[in-house]
């Protein structure tokens, strides 16, 4: 239902300028994939450093809405960056892409991750503390880390499976 | 014996043979999410000596938060990457960009010696600088460069497999 009705949209990204010339060349895609896993790194590697606030783990002096605004912007630019050599790597390869199983599940997976970091995730790590108890907030980072890490997952998956 | 018969034999093992045609995706997706545990760790404290993050924070605050983790994704790493390692020896011994990977790996270690020996020990005195002094600069720069090569030099390998 929604993926049918997103096949123009993938044909045309598939056929565009844009599309042939990334698909022409591993060597562009391989350059991608380069800045695809330093995004990977730093959106992973900060939303452990803030589930570890959020955990009371380490990072001892300050809130964990404190380390978030330190984090933040490090973590976002991760994403940023994993979105955009995404973005560029599926329209090189739009239709095989858009067939696959695990291909769906990632976007599927991303999409609740995204939804969820800045609604839940977000009011919990930038609340005063003591407005959520210890479980609520260990909760919240368990939350965070397995949807975080299940887009990863289901990312590696994509190439073989 | 030379070194291709002898990493041809390695190939012959049972291990070898079992990372090759069933472990493989496994082990080598737990090799590319174990960035965000090592890479995606010591980056943290890269960024914190360059003074590009978490400047109220004591520069030790921000290495012992880290510290377990970043040991455990780097020995993870290691196994991983030794037993993908093992499943195409010859290959990647010949491989330009294995190579480089060595390289970089091996200056990355040297880097964070330098850094322990000289440079870590007199911390007490810039521990708590938002900014620390030039040296140390120099030393998180260099490191997060060179792991950033690291992953560069990895991923461009996998295209040689």
């Amino acid at each position: 239902m929604v993926w049918s009705a997103l096949q123009p949209v993938v044909n045309w990204l598939g056929g565009s300028a844009l599309g042939v010339w990334l698909g022409q060349s591993p060597t562009r895609i391989a350059i991608l994939f380069v800045v695809h896993l330093t995004g990977l790194t730093l959106l992973l590697g900060g939303t452990i450093v803030m589930s570890l606030g959020l955990a009371g783990v380490g990072f001892r002096s300050g809130s964990s809405a404190q380390l978030a605004r330190e984090i933040g912007p490090w973590r976002m630019a991760g994403l940023a960056l994993a979105i955009i050599s995404g973005f560029l790597i599926f329209t090189g390869g739009a239709l095989t892409y858009f067939e696959g199983q695990w291909f769906r599940r990632k976007m599927t997976l991303l999409l609740i991750a995204v939804i969820f970091n800045f609604s839940w995730f977000r009011i919990v790590t930038n609340a005063p503390d003591g407005r959520f108890g210890p479980w609520a907030r260990r909760l919240t980072a368990g939350a965070s880390l397995l949807l975080w890490f299940g887009v990863g997952v289901s990312g590696r998956a994509i190439a073989f499976f | 014996m030379p070194v291709v018969e002898w990493l041809h034999a390695l190939e012959q093992t049972r291990i070898s043979e079992v990372v090759r045609e069933s472990a493989f995706p496994y082990i080598e997706g737990t090799h590319v999410l174990g960035l965000s545990l090592s890479v995606g760790m010591i980056a943290w404290v890269d960024l914190r000596l360059v003074g590009a993050t978490m400047r109220t924070r004591p520069v030790s605050e921000v290495y012992e938060s880290v510290q377990g983790w970043m040991l455990a994704g780097f020995c993870l790493m290691f196994v991983t990457g030794a037993l993908l390692f093992v499943a195409h020896a010859t290959k990647a011994y010949e491989s330009v960009f294995f190579r480089a990977k060595v390289a970089f790996l091996l200056l990355a270690g040297i880097n964070a010696l330098i850094f322990h020996w000289t440079v870590n020990h007199r911390t007490t005195s810039w521990n708590d600088a938002p900014v620390p002094p030039t040296a140390a600069r120099m030393a998180g720069l260099t490191s997060l460069v060179l792991w950033l090569s690291v992953i560069a030099a990895g991923r461009l390998f996998a295209y040689d497999l």
